[in-house]
């Protein structure tokens, strides 16, 4: 802070920040928002003056409905708030803590990476309440706030880390238009998904666009569709003892998962391009097929953010819609949902972090972004009007509905196995090794 | 040097052969790149480069009629035309999926629900329906059509003056030059002062210190992230432009050491013995002798460093910060492409932009590259 | 203040600090401290230039010290910790050596650091000596550099372009995979895909044993030479015996294997061959450096050798291979072990393109992975201790030359 460098670039900073606080998207007082969150939350709030830094994932356009939100957290409180963002942040916010010099805030989607932060000590632990806060008010609280609780420093478990901003993964995309031409009906049970698949194939069809080509994160897409396919034919406290791997990764349970998976991605009829091109393909061209002339497949398992890679102009509802990945009838696991999120803590005690926290359990912070797009919330205090499409809406009954909510396995996974083994296991399972030989090399990885 | 070749004009033919060979096969990368610059994201995942100049015969994507029903002779008429730009000829076209060229242009398919549909081979369509069309889901169609070449400047526009990235570009150009600069100049000077010592002065260690400048070329500049980033906030220039520059610095010294010891070991020894003996200092001789004889390995090395660092993305990130009014050029652009990453034009787009500046010093600099300065002094 | 206007202010500080610094250290060495006059004039001399070299070495041997060495023992030391920071010994390279990885990442670094720098070093020579004789070399030269002056970000966008595969019943956007799906098994493929590159890989295969020939002759001669040269005979033989049985097995796949025509091929999934389509980005990349550091060498090579040899008639092979190649054989040593550098620290193409997977790890990506992915220090710094080690033998060289060059 002496150096005037230092102080010039802060000096620069404010300029910045000043340039979002003065457009607030939606007029206070307007609209079927809760306003009376948000003059309450101005009302008990004065930190003018004060500064706050954010580092995030979000990017490009989700930088620009982010940075709508906090300019409304801006105007209540007076702090003086910088979201940044930056490809690789999760090696950065390692080496920002590590190196003594985080941000006040940091926004992760990986709960593994933000568990080993605690346990290092780098973040700093919510209010006591906040736990049984998330508990009350979000859909499926108890395990939303399981999500956030990591053991510190010291061992001893405490609320880190709270969710803000949830996707829903067990979606599969369509294309209506497609499925009304050949006559085919939306499936509700997973007997019916895969009758379908292998009706498409007997017309003479390719069933499923299916890629997992993501330049060095290659075989992500292919970790979703196991968590799913596992969550759908075992209880969710095997889910749950797996990330942990208290079940161990090559347990049958978990191998009869990726099989089946297999089923999918392995049968050269059910995919298009046949199985050598699911590794190939980048999950980013993967969905285009649907709306390809003649379509190269009907349908593509993905999580809620895959139409920003639709072609230009396809219209969600219309050109393009989505059902929930179904459960089998025969099973009675009910209707699980697979979903992601992002996670806030705090690493600073700075108190306009906390206050930052306190504002995120503000309906207001919710609805800002939910009318926008690309956001879903568990948050049940909302006004689920607000929604900005019906895709949205959609996505957040799924939510809604969901019997059993559990996070993507492979975030909560530690990152030499969730970001690592298990992506390439999955790679070379569609490459042609059996479920066994993968299964036994990634619990063989798994961090002891 | 032409009256090595100049003499056999087959052996000229065959050397522009060859570089055209290699150039070609160095530039086509490149070419593709830029050649997609100029197309949509939708293009570029559906169609190879190459392709892009010549009117090709495809199947486009179906195309949704849209339009507003005018009421006409008792029935309701959407007409309208299905190609923004003209220019595309309908061969054949098809309603269903299944049957994508189920009619030559010019023919009318009859939907059922008493709608029928006609589509000219200039894209002009004409939609009847018996019944209302409000609030109706209108039909798509595919088209099996011959579309001449289509470019578009909207990339560089996103790319130029998009809000997406939360700052404009020309901040973030004015970062990079700010760290580019003085990353470049200070490493150079640095360097070439040790490189001389370790080239022409005599003292014990010379052939070890040369190892250990070696040896240091090969750290990974991973390792060095979190030890200097802690040693900054240690001594309280936490992030920022002093930050970064000592950072470029110290990783750039190494290959700037080895670089210019090994091009002022090979100078002549007795332009520098006879200055030595004139009584010059080896202030004055490293001044007025080596550093004028050096300057195409200078040169040289001064490219390479502003390269590396108007590309580096990482060193600026851990030691500049993420923030708007910090990001350089590249944080900004890698931030243009949203938090999936998959927008290839905008790569594209980007990648030319900030290929502009290099290729400007590389042309600026490229006459010093040559050691005229030498055989100046020497003849 | 603007930072422009502060890089400007700092350009002008940090370059005028530096001279002044020389200028006024060298001042107050040579009139202050250790004056050349009066008594002890001589002694005095000697004295300032003991001292002098360390006052130009310093700046550069400061930062170095602090910004490379300090953290490379650091590292060292997380080498031989776990978890919690505790002292474990070699626990970390022991269970680094046991993983399949690791034993993968080896192998192909070896690959890379044969292929790269000498693929890179020859097109390189090749451009610079070409561009050299030709009106427009100065075109043809920026063209070849451009590569270096692309940032990864647009890199791996072009070997998308290049490399991509889709189905075949779709246009192929890839441009590899679109031009061999116009070979279908004819003459022309016969003559592009057998034909040639069976003369290729012969050539290079006799070149090889010719190579390997001439550094084992004098030693089967029984010349007396120093123990170490006789060993790196030995070790250039070796390698030279196994490129020349890699060369042969290729030889043989060129001419038996059957080209699976008319279907779009994973360049990057067939495991030993992805290897070589990731090296080409590099070698794409860093021909530009080599051909720019080895111009200059060949133009400050003496014109009168060149007339000389052109007097006595020599051709301009013989030219170029035995007056200039020879002259600038210090800077090709350079340009070499620079790329050779260069190719251990590279992950970000490998990162970007495969990630390791497919067979195509390597130790600077292995290194990433652990570190940044796994957050297992340990082991991570235990990977870039094996890169650190992997140079010796380079350094070694360098200090043999450098005590050669004194003498």
């Amino acid at each position: 802070m002496k150096s005037g460098f230092y102080v010039s670039a802060a000096a620069l900073a404010m300029v910045a920040g000043g340039a979002f606080a003065q457009d607030l998207k939606f007029p206070v007082g307007e609209g079927g928002f809760n306003w009376a969150s948000y003059t309450a939350f101005d009302e008990a709030n004065n930190l003018d003056g004060q500064s706050l830094t954010i580092f995030g994932p979000w990017r490009g356009e989700d930088q620009v409905l982010v940075e709508s939100m906090l300019a409304y957290f801006e105007a209540a409180t007076g702090v003086d708030v910088s979201y940044s963002s930056s490809e690789g942040y999760e090696q950065q916010i390692v080496i920002d803590a590590e190196a003594g010099s985080p941000p006040d805030i940091a926004v992760l989607p990986q709960p593994g990476l933000i568990a080993d932060l605690a346990a290092k000590g780098f973040i700093k632990p919510l209010p006591a309440e906040t736990a049984a806060w998330l508990a009350e008010n979000y859909g499926a609280g108890e395990s939303w706030a399981a999500l956030g609780t990591y053991a510190g420093a010291d061992g001893t478990e405490a609320l880190f880390a709270f969710p803000y901003k949830a996707d829903v993964k067990s979606l599969v995309w369509y294309s209506p238009d497609t499925f009304a031409d050949a006559g085919y009906e939306v499936p509700t049970t997973m007997e019916e998904l895969k009758a379908l698949t292998e009706q498409i194939v007997a017309d003479g069809g390719t069933p499923w666009c299916i890629g997992l080509g993501s330049g060095g994160a290659t075989g992500w897409p292919a970790t979703d569709w196991v968590e799913d396919l596992l969550l759908r034919t075992q209880p969710a406290d095997v889910y749950d003892r797996w990330t942990t791997n208290e079940i161990a990764f090559n347990d049958p349970a978990i191998v009869a998962a990726i099989e089946e998976f297999g089923w999918f991605a392995k049968t050269d009829a059910h995919v298009a391009g046949g199985a050598s091109a699911v590794a190939a393909t980048d999950f980013r061209d993967s969905p285009k097929g649907l709306f390809a002339s003649p379509p190269q497949c009907y349908m593509h398992r993905q999580a809620s953010f895959i139409p920003s890679f639709f072609p230009e102009g396809t219209e969600l509802g219309v050109d393009a819609d989505f059902f929930y990945f179904p459960a089998y009838a025969e099973k009675d696991l009910g209707s699980p949902v697979l979903g992601g999120g992002t996670l806030a803590f705090m690493m600073t005690d700075n108190p306009a972090a906390a206050a930052f926290i306190a504002w995120l359990q503000t309906p207001i912070a919710h609805e800002l972004w939910m009318a926008q797009s690309g956001f879903v919330t568990p948050f049940k205090g909302v006004n689920a009007d607000l929604y900005g499409s019906d895709a949205l809406r959609k996505q957040g009954e799924i939510l809604a509905n969901a019997t059993t909510f559990r996070f993507d396995g492979s975030d909560l996974m530690p990152g030499a196995v969730g970001a690592g083994s298990f992506w390439t296991g999955m790679v070379d399972f569609v490459g042609g090794k059996s479920a066994q030989e993968v299964a036994d090399a990634i619990q063989a990885s798994w961090p002891q | 040097m032409d009256n090595i070749a100049g003499k056999k004009p087959a052996l000229l033919w065959a050397v522009h052969l060859s570089v055209v060979l290699l150039v070609f096969l160095w530039v086509v990368p490149t070419f593709g790149l830029l050649v997609s610059s100029f197309r949509t994201g939708d293009q570029i995942s559906s169609s190879g480069w190459w392709r892009s100049v010549q009117t090709q015969e495809s199947q486009l994507p179906a195309i949704r009629i849209r339009g507003e029903a005018v009421e006409r002779d008792g029935s309701f008429v959407i007409a309208g035309d299905l190609f923004e730009n003209t220019g595309a000829e309908i061969s054949r076209w098809g309603i269903n999926s299944r049957d994508t060229e189920a009619f030559a242009a010019g023919e009318t398919a009859d939907l059922g629900d008493g709608q029928s549909l006609t589509v000219q081979a200039d894209g002009f369509f004409e939609l009847t329906s018996e019944t209302s069309l409000e609030g109706a889901r209108l039909p798509r169609v595919f088209v099996t059509a011959s579309t001449p070449p289509d470019f578009t400047l909207q990339n560089y526009n996103n790319v130029l003056f998009s809000p997406l990235a939360g700052q404009s570009i020309g901040q973030a150009f004015l970062n990079t030059l700010t760290v580019a600069i003085p990353a470049t100049i200070i490493p150079i000077l640095v360097a070439a002062f040790a490189a001389y010592a370790l080239a022409w002065m005599d003292f014990p260690g010379r052939a070890l210190l040369v190892a250990f400048v070696v040896g240091l070329l090969v750290v990974p500049l991973q390792l060095a992230l979190i030890p200097l980033l802690q040693f900054h906030n240690w001594i309280g220039i936490g992030k920022g432009y002093l930050g970064i520059w000592l950072a470029h610095t110290g990783f750039g010294l190494p290959l700037a050491v080895y670089l210019l010891r090994n091009y002022m070991v090979g100078l002549p020894r007795d332009i520098i013995e006879s200055a030595k003996v004139d009584g010059a200092s080896d202030f004055e001789i490293f001044v007025r002798i080596i550093l004028p004889l050096s300057f195409p390995a200078l040169a040289s090395f001064a490219i390479f460093q502003f390269l590396w660092t108007w590309n580096d993305l990482l060193v600026a990130l851990v030691f500049l910060g993420t923030g708007n009014d910090q990001q350089v050029l590249t944080g900004n652009l890698v931030n243009l492409m949203g938090s999936r990453g998959g927008d290839w034009e905008i790569l594209a787009t980007a990648a030319f932009i900030s290929i502009a500046v290099p290729l400007i010093v590389f042309f600026a600099m490229q006459k010093y590259l040559v050691r005229g300065l030498l055989a100046g002094s020497v003849k | 203040m603007n930072p422009a206007f502060q890089a400007l202010v700092v350009i002008i500080i940090g370059v005028g600090g530096c001279v002044g610094y020389f200028y006024l250290s060298n001042l107050f060495l040579d009139k202050v401290l250790f004056p050349a006059k009066g008594a002890m004039a001589g002694r005095n001399i000697n004295r300032a230039n003991a001292i002098r070299p360390w006052l130009f070495l310093f700046p550069a041997l400061a930062l170095l010290t602090l910004y490379l060495a300090y953290p490379v023992f650091a590292t060292l030391w997380l080498s031989f910790t776990g978890r919690d920071g505790a002292f474990v010994g070699l626990e970390n390279y022991t269970r680094m050596i046991a993983e399949p990885k690791f034993a993968e990442s080896l192998t192909n670094n070896m690959l890379w650091l044969i292929v790269v720098p000498a693929a890179s070093t020859a097109f390189g020579l090749l451009a610079a000596q070409l561009t050299d004789r030709i009106s427009w070399g100065n075109l043809a030269k920026s063209l070849i550099f451009m590569p270096m002056a692309i940032s990864f970000v647009g890199a791996s966008v072009i070997f998308k372009l290049i490399y991509d595969v889709r189905d075949v019943s779709v246009a192929q956007i890839g441009l590899l995979n679109a031009l061999w799906l116009q070979f279908e098994g004819g003459i022309g493929s016969f003559l592009l895909l057998r034909l040639l590159p069976g003369l290729f890989v012969a050539s290079l295969l006799a070149a090889f044993a010719y190579a390997g020939w001439l550094v084992l002759r004098p030693l089967l001669q029984g010349r007396a030479e120093p123990l170490t040269l006789r060993a790196g005979r030995v070790i250039g033989a070796a390698v030279a015996a196994f490129l020349v049985y890699e060369m042969a097995l290729w030889l043989l796949g060129v001419v038996t294997n059957d080209l699976p025509y008319g279907q779009p091929q994973t360049w990057l999934q067939k495991p030993y061959w992805n290897s070589f389509f990731l090296m080409a980005v590099l070698i794409w990349i860093q021909t530009g450096f080599a051909m720019v550091i080895l111009s200059a060498a060949l133009r400050g090579v003496p014109e009168d050798t060149i007339e000389a040899a052109i007097i006595d008639g020599a051709n301009p092979f013989q030219i170029f291979f035995k007056i200039k190649v020879p002259q600038i054989m210090g800077t090709i040593v350079v340009v070499w072990t620079t790329i050779t550098i260069t190719v251990l620290k590279v992950f970000d193409i490998v990162l970007a393109m495969t990630n390791g997977q497919w067979e195509t790890q390597v130790l600077a990506n292995y290194m990433y992975d652990k570190m940044f992915r796994a957050l297992d220090w340990g082991m991570g710094s235990a990977a870039a201790m094996t890169i650190m080690a992997l140079v010796t033998p380079i350094l070694v060289w360098n200090v043999w030359n450098a005590r050669k060059e004194m003498r």
